[in-house]
């Protein structure tokens, strides 16, 4: 279905220095999640790059996404490259806390 | 005493690309009656998993339908997520319902979050399993009023 709702999810990445941000948007779902996995799987091998998704827009994340998001941590820590999630939306943070994943997120550096 | 209950039906393809569709009745519903935004959030996430899991598991890459039925009472939205299939990740107690907090990242395996989530963000679940017939989910939501009744 290619309704053009609002609600669409979008990914967006930006490479910078030292670092490769992908922007969310929309709701992360199982429709959607072979997608998500399209856009992550190039970026998740580079150790030199700090991994950064950021979320302010995302509207609503399911365990099929959660699950993605543990599978990349799991992957970053094995090569001790870190993985940061940034602007997590209070649901979503509510989420991370319940099931528990929420600990295996490196501590974001602002200063950055 | 009048215990009046109204009855919303949807029938919807066992696909991903309608899980979304369920999401927006469930909002419809559930704010029509009032439930505050973080109560409809949680409901999505719930109902969501439930429908995920009748289109992962149900019919085993065949077509099937999801049934997806709403009980609005005074102060309690039921919600019954059923499918005719086969085959679900077998639900037994105790057994999926899995969260990360006691385990290593390498210990973690993916799957049964769904479960667990559905549990935590509903007042109430129960899930029927039954060869052959499919599975029933039903959930329920208590509706807290701002202004209480003395």
């Amino acid at each position: 279905m290619n309704t053009n709702r609002n609600e669409k999810f979008n990914a967006t990445t930006e490479r910078n220095e030292g670092s490769c941000t992908v922007y969310l948007s929309g709701e992360l779902d199982l429709s959607v999640a072979p997608d998500f996995r399209l856009v992550m799987e190039p970026l998740i091998g580079d150790s030199d790059l700090d991994l950064i998704i950021n979320m302010r827009d995302l509207k609503y994340i399911d365990s099929t996404g959660i699950g993605i998001l543990l599978s990349i941590l799991k992957a970053r820590h094995g090569m001790n490259a870190r993985f940061v999630v940034d602007e997590v939306p209070a649901q979503i943070q509510k989420l991370f806390d319940m099931t528990g994943i929420a600990k295996f997120f490196a501590p974001n550096e602002n200063s950055q | 005493m009048n215990a009046e209950v109204q009855r919303v039906v949807i029938t919807l393809p066992a696909q991903a690309d309608y899980v979304d569709i369920v999401r927006l009745n469930l909002y419809g519903i559930a704010s029509k009656m009032g439930f505050s935004y973080e109560d409809i959030e949680d409901m999505k996430v719930a109902v969501s998993e439930a429908c995920n899991n009748s289109v992962l598991y149900a019919y085993n890459q065949q077509d099937g339908m999801v049934e997806v039925v709403f009980e609005v009472n005074r102060d309690l939205l039921s919600i019954t997520v059923s499918d005719e299939g086969e085959s679900f990740e077998r639900v037994t107690p105790n057994s999926n319902r899995v969260t990360l907090h006691d385990k290593e990242l390498h210990d973690v395996e993916i799957g049964g979050l769904g479960f667990y989530l559905m549990e935590a963000l509903m007042d109430d679940v129960s899930i029927e399993n039954q060869t052959g017939r499919g599975t029933k989910v039903v959930m329920s939501k208590r509706l807290m009023r701002s202004e209480e009744k003395v």
